[in-house]
C-alpha cells in the first residue's frame, strides 16, 4: 500500500500538451489502443517521478464518445502507464456535464459513471486521482463512487481561478474541509494556472487543512504567439515555486498542461524529502458548496424546515410541494439565518426520498448549510449523500444503538454531529449529568475517528413552564460542556411553552444562553427581536468588531424592527391597495389588504381593487406605458394581497383554478416561466410549478396527480421544441384533455399548432387573457 | 466602464427600448450591477486558426469569414454564481430576478467586448451560433475544439451553454465585417425591426 504525506512524492508532468507537441489531436484515450508505443514512451519519459497517472482523463461513459468500450481503454491505459516502472495512478477527470442544480445532470448518473470506471480498475491499478474538477458536487459523487468500490489511496484535485475560487463558486476552505471530510489520502489544486498564480490557493490549502496537500500546477498562463497558444515558464521558476511550496508543507507535487519531463526531472529532487509539519487548529465549520459557517461567536440556525406543529409545511410536505419548503428557506436565508434546520419526519411518507429530494431542491436556490435532521438513519444517510458540502447531523443521544447507527454515516460524510444529553433514561436533572453524556458521546465519537471539532452538543431545553428550575441546569450545563472542547446549540424556544408573552422568554433566555456560551441557537430567524438580540450580542461580546455588523443593519433603525429586508426603496409610499399594486410595492400589500377587508367583503377587495388594479396595469403594459419589471412588480405586489384575501376566506372557500407549469426537458432557462407563475398567481390561480428540465414522464405524472385545469408549457430553444412536442404527446397518451398552453421565445402560434399545443400566448398577460376567455 | 453603453443594453433588454427610463428601475440596476461586479467571475477562453475549421466552411460562416486571416473560437462566462443569484431572487422579488438577468446578460457581452480588444486590430464581430440562420447546434463543434470545461462551461444535450450567462462566438481576424440584420433568422418577425431598431444596441436604425 502507497504512503503518503511523510516524505515528499512526486507525480508526473503534463500528457495532453506532449500528444499535441507530438501531433496527435482528437481523443487522447483512443491512443491508448492505438498508439500503445507513443503513450508507453511518455509515460517512460516521466520515470523520474514515483507515481505516473494514466492516460484517462476523459474516460468515462459520459465524457468519452470513442469507438473502444471503457473497459478496453481502462485496461489498456494501466497496461501502458506500467511501462514506466513506477507505481500507477489511476487519473480520473470530470464527466464533462454540468450537476444539477446548475445543470440537468444527476448526482446519480455521475456517481454511475465514475463507479464503472473504478469498478474495472480497482485490482490493477495502487491509487486514483480524481483531478481538474471545478465542482464540489461532481468531486464528491467521484470520490464516493472511488471509495465504496476500492479501497485504494484517493487523491482529489481542484481547479482554482485567479480570484481563488473553483469555477462553481468553492473557497480553498470550503474544498479542503469537504474533500478531507469525505476521508481522501491527499487534497490540492492542479491545472488552473501556474504555479506563481496559485501561490495563494495552496497556502490557504495548507493553513485549513491536515490532510496532505497534492500541487500540480501548469507551466504558467499560456501566451498567444504566432497564432498558437504556448506555455513559456522556464523551469527555473517552476521549480523555485514549487521549492517553496514544499518547504511550506506540501506532500505531493506534479506538473499539468504544458509540463516536460524535464520540469519533473528538475522537481524530482525533493523525492524523499521529509514533509514539513503544519499546525492546524481545527475548528467546527459546516459548507454548502459556497458557503461555510464556521461555529464560533452565535450563529443562527434557522427552525421553520420542520414540520412539528406547522400544519402548512406538514401540507406541503405530503402533496410533495417542494416549493413550499424552498420559500421557508428563502425567507430564513433573507431573514438572516446562517444555517437551516432540514426535518421532513411525518410517518407518511418515505423520509428517506423526501429528505434527499428536499436537499436537492434547497440547495438549489439557498447557499446556506444545512443540518440534517431526522432520527431514521437511512434518512439521516440520505440527506448526507445528496448535500454539497459538509453538513451538520441532528442528531445522536447518549443511547450506544443511535451512536452506533449515526457515527458511521458522519465519519464517512465528514458531517458535524450534534449530540444531545440525553439517553434511554431521558433528560438527566443536572447539569452534571448532562456534562457527562456530553463526554460519552464525545468518546464514542473518538472511537469511530470523529474528532471534537466535528461534534456539538446540545444541553436541551426544558419549558419553563412545567420545570423552572432546570432551565438554569440547562445553561450550566452548556458552561460545563465546553470544557470538552466542542461547540453548542439549543433549541431555545421550547422554554417558553404555556406561558404568555412567549417572544419576551424567548428572547431573555437567548441571551442568558449565548452569555453561557451558546454557539448555535436553533430559532425563528422571522423573529425580528430574536436575531436583533444575537446582532447585539455580538457588539457586546466583542464579536463584530466596531460594530460594524450592527450598525449596517440598524442605521435606519426607527422604532420598528423587522428581520426581513424591505426591498422597495424606503421613499415610495402608497396611498391606498390600489395604488399599492399599481406602483408594485410589494412590502405594504398585504397591510393594505387587511386594512380594505376590514370595511369591505373578500370579494369586492379582489374585484372591485387587486383585479381592477392588475387590469390597469397590464393595459398600461400592453399601450407600452409601463414594462416588465414593472408589471413582475405589480404582480407580486397583488399575489401579497391576494394571500392575505385567501387568509380571511372560510377554507374551502377560495377554490382557485389551477394551472400546470413546466420548462420542458433538456431546457433550463425559465425565467419567463417564472414571470407567467407571478403574474398567474397574482390573478389567483394556484400554479403548480414542476420547475425546469422536467422530464416527459414526470408531467405526465404530475397531471395524474394534480389534475390541473390548465397546462402551460415554455421552451427557449428551438432545440427544445422537440421536447415539448414529446411532452404533448405523452400527456395526450395519459388522458390529459386539458389545455394547453405553449409559450417562449422561438415558438409561435403556428409552430404551438404544429407540435399539438391548444394555444399560444407570447407572454403572461396573453395567458391571462386567454385564461379568462375560456371561462 | 462605459456604464451609460451597459445600461443603454440592460434598458434595451428589459424591454424599455425608446420609452423613458425611470428612476426605480435605475436604482434597481445600479443596485444588481453592483451586486453582480461582486460575484460574477468573468472567464474567458479561446483558440486561434490560420484556417477556419470544418464547420466553418459552409453557410453562413462561410460568407461571415470571407477574405479573412484567421478566425478566434471563443466562449466566455460570467460564471454559476450569476446563475445562482438569479434563482434566489426568482423566489425573494421576481422583479428584481428580472432586471438581475438583464444585466447580467449585458454585462457578459460589455466584458466580453472589452476583452476582444485585447485580441487584436481588425477583428469582426461576435458571430454566434444561431446568428444569421446557423444553426444553434453548431455550438457542439466550437465546445469540442476550444474545451471551455476549463473555464466552467459545459453544452448540455439540448445544446444550452451552461452556466446560462455564457457565450461562444466566431471572430473574423482581417475583414470588418458588422453587424447586420439582413441574414438574420428572425427579421421577418423580430420586435426590434418592427420597430425601426436593433437588438444589437437601442439605437435607432
Amino acid at each position: 500500500m502507497l504512503r503518503f504525506g511523510e516524505t515528499v512524492t512526486v507525480l508526473d508532468g503534463g500528457m495532453g500538451s506532449e500528444l499535441e507537441k507530438l501531433g496527435f489531436t482528437g481523443t487522447p484515450e483512443d491512443l491508448n489502443v492505438t498508439r500503445p508505443d507513443v503513450i508507453q514512451a511518455i509515460h517512460r519519459s516521466y520515470s523520474c517521478a514515483d507515481c505516473v497517472m494514466t492516460n484517462t482523463f476523459g474516460l468515462n461513459p459520459i465524457k468519452y464518445k470513442g469507438k473502444y468500450t471503457i473497459k478496453e481503454l481502462a485496461e489498456k491505459a494501466v497496461e501502458n502507464a506500467r511501462a514506466a516502472g513506477k507505481k500507477v495512478l489511476f487519473d480520473i477527470g470530470p464527466t464533462g456535464a454540468m450537476l444539477q442544480p446548475l445543470g440537468t445532470l444527476t448526482f446519480d448518473e455521475a456517481y454511475a459513471a465514475f463507479a464503472e470506471v473504478v469498478e474495472i480498475t480497482k485490482d490493477i491499478v495502487d491509487g486514483y486521482v480524481a483531478e481538474t474538477f471545478s465542482d464540489l458536487y461532481e468531486i464528491k459523487a467521484c470520490i464516493l463512487a472511488i471509495k465504496e468500490h476500492s479501497d485504494k489511496p484517493v487523491f482529489a484535485t481542484m481547479t482554482f481561478d485567479s480570484t481563488g475560487r473553483t469555477l462553481t463558486g468553492s473557497t480553498p476552505e470550503i474544498v479542503a474541509n469537504t474533500l478531507e471530510g469525505l476521508g481522501v489520502d491527499a487534497l490540492g489544486v492542479n491545472c488552473s494556472a501556474g504555479p506563481k498564480e496559485l501561490e495563494s490557493v495552496v497556502m490557504r490549502l495548507l493553513a485549513c487543512s491536515s490532510v496532505p496537500i497534492m500541487v500540480k500546477p501548469n507551466r504558467g498562463l499560456p501566451v498567444l504567439k504566432n497564432g498558437k497558444t504556448e506555455y513559456v515558464l522556464d523551469i527555473e521558476e517552476f521549480d523555485y515555486y514549487i521549492k517553496k511550496f514544499i518547504d511550506c508543507g506540501v506532500a505531493i507535487v506534479g506538473g499539468c498542461c504544458g509540463t516536460t519531463p524535464e520540469f519533473i526531472k528538475r522537481i524530482s529532487r525533493y523525492r524523499g524529502r521529509k514533509v514539513k509539519r503544519r499546525r492546524i487548529a481545527r475548528a467546527t465549520i459546516i459548507n454548502s458548496a459556497t458557503k461555510a459557517v464556521n461555529i464560533d461567536g452565535v450563529k443562527i440556525c434557522g427552525e421553520r424546515l420542520n414540520p412539528t406543529g406547522k400544519k402548512k409545511l406538514k401540507q406541503a410536505l405530503l402533496d410533495g410541494n417542494y416549493d413550499y419548503l424552498i420559500d421557508e428557506a428563502v425567507a430564513q436565508a433573507e431573514a438572516g439565518a446562517d444555517i437551516l434546520d432540514l426535518n421532513v419526519g411525518l410517518p407518511q411518507l418515505d423520509e428517506k426520498a423526501v429528505m434527499a429530494e428536499a436537499c436537492r431542491r434547497i440547495q438549489e436556490y439557498v447557499d446556506l448549510p444545512l443540518q440534517i435532521d431526522s432520527s431514521d438513519k437511512n434518512a439521516v444517510e440520505a440527506g448526507a449523500r445528496y448535500y454539497s458540502g459538509i453538513p451538520l447531523i441532528n442528531s445522536v443521544n447518549g443511547d450506544d444503538a443511535v451512536m452506533d447507527a449515526i457515527f458511521p454515516i458522519a465519519k464517512k460524510y465528514g458531517a458535524v454531529v450534534l449530540g444531545l444529553t440525553m439517553d434511554g433514561n431521558g433528560v438527566p436533572k443536572t447539569a452534571k449529568e448532562r456534562f457527562l453524556i456530553a463526554k460519552r458521546i464525545v468518546e464514542r465519537a473518538e472511537e469511530y475517528g470523529i474528532p471534537r471539532s466535528k461534534i456539538m452538543i446540545d444541553t436541551l431545553v426544558v419549558t419553563a413552564s412545567a420545570e423552572q428550575k432546570l432551565v438554569k441546569e440547562t445553561v450550566d450545563a452548556l458552561r460545563l460542556v465546553q470544557r470538552l472542547g466542542v461547540k453548542t446549540a439549543l433549541g431555545v424556544s421550547n422554554v417558553s411553552f404555556g406561558l404568555p408573552n412567549r417572544g419576551l422568554l424567548n428572547k431573555t433566555f437567548l441571551t442568558m444562553a449565548m452569555a453561557c456560551g451558546l454557539n448555535m441557537p436553533i430559532m425563528n430567524p422571522l423573529d425580528g427581536e430574536m436575531v436583533g438580540a444575537v446582532k447585539a450580542f455580538a457588539v457586546l461580546s466583542g464579536e463584530d468588531i466596531n460594530a460594524e455588523k450592527y450598525i449596517d443593519i440598524f442605521k435606519d433603525y426607527t422604532g420598528a424592527f423587522s428581520a426581513l429586508r424591505t426591498a422597495e426603496p424606503e421613499h415610495i409610499a402608497a396611498s391606498s391597495l390600489y395604488d399599492c399594486i399599481k406602483k408594485g410595492i410589494k412590502n405594504q400589500a398585504a397591510q393594505l389588504c387587511e386594512n380594505e377587508l376590514e370595511t369591505k367583503d373578500a370579494m369586492t377587495v379582489v374585484n372591485d381593487i387587486l383585479i381592477a388594479a392588475l387590469q390597469e396595469v397590464g393595459r398600461l403594459y400592453d399601450s407600452g406605458k409601463l414594462f416588465l419589471p414593472q408589471l413582475v412588480a405589480s404582480a407580486e405586489a397583488a399575489k401579497c394581497a391576494f394571500e392575505a384575501v385567501t387568509a380571511k376566506l372560510p377554507k374551502g372557500a377560495a377554490k382557485r383554478e389551477k394551472i400546470m407549469l413546466a420548462t420542458v426537458k433538456g431546457d433550463v432557462h425559465d425565467i419567463g416561466k417564472n414571470i407567467v407563475k407571478v403574474v398567474l398567481q397574482s390573478y389567483g390561480y394556484e400554479v403548480i410549478d414542476l420547475g425546469k428540465d422536467v422530464a416527459v414522464q414526470a408531467v405526465a405524472q404530475a397531471y395524474l396527480k394534480h389534475k390541473p385545469h390548465y397546462i402551460g408549457l415554455s421552451a427557449l430553444m428551438t432545440t427544445t421544441v422537440k421536447s415539448m412536442e414529446e411532452t404533448i404527446r405523452v400527456l395526450r397518451q395519459t388522458g390529459c384533455d386539458r389545455p394547453i398552453f405553449a409559450g417562449g421565445a422561438v415558438l409561435n402560434g403556428e409552430i404551438a399548432k404544429r407540435i399539438g399545443a391548444d394555444y399560444y400566448t407570447k407572454d403572461a398577460l396573453a395567458l391571462v387573457k386567454a385564461l379568462e376567455n375560456l371561462k | 466602464m462605459n456604464t451609460s453603453k451597459l445600461i443603454k443594453q440592460i434598458y434595451a433588454y428589459l424591454g424599455f427600448h425608446s420609452l423613458q427610463k425611470n428612476a426605480e428601475t435605475d436604482k434597481l440596476i445600479a443596485q444588481c450591477l453592483d451586486e453582480l461586479k461582486g460575484i460574477a467571475h468573468f472567464r474567458y477562453t479561446y483558440k486561434y486558426f490560420q484556417t477556419p475549421p470544418e464547420f466553418l466552411t459552409h453557410s453562413p460562416y462561410k460568407e461571415y469569414l470571407k477574405g479573412c486571416s484567421g478566425v478566434f473560437l471563443s466562449v466566455m462566462t460570467l460564471g454559476a454564481e450569476a446563475d445562482a443569484k438569479i434563482k434566489f431572487y426568482s423566489r425573494t422579488d421576481a422583479a428584481k430576478a428580472l432586471v438581475f438577468d438583464a444585466c447580467a446578460s449585458a454585462y457578459l457581452e460589455y466584458l466580453s467586448d472589452e476583452y476582444e480588444k485585447g485580441l487584436g486590430d481588425n477583428l469582426s464581430y461576435r458571430f454566434c451560433p444561431g446568428y444569421g440562420g446557423s444553426d444553434v447546434c453548431d455550438l457542439k463543434f466550437i465546445f469540442g475544439l476550444v474545451k471551455p470545461e476549463k473555464i466552467g462551461v459545459t453544452l448540455n444535450s439540448s445544446n444550452y451553454m451552461l452556466p446560462s450567462k455564457s457565450m461562444a462566438g466566431i471572430i473574423a481576424v482581417g475583414v470588418g465585417a458588422e453587424k447586420s440584420c439582413k441574414s438574420c433568422v428572425i427579421s421577418a418577425h423580430c420586435e426590434y425591426l418592427k420597430r425601426g431598431e436593433k437588438c444589437y444596441g437601442s439605437e435607432k436604425r
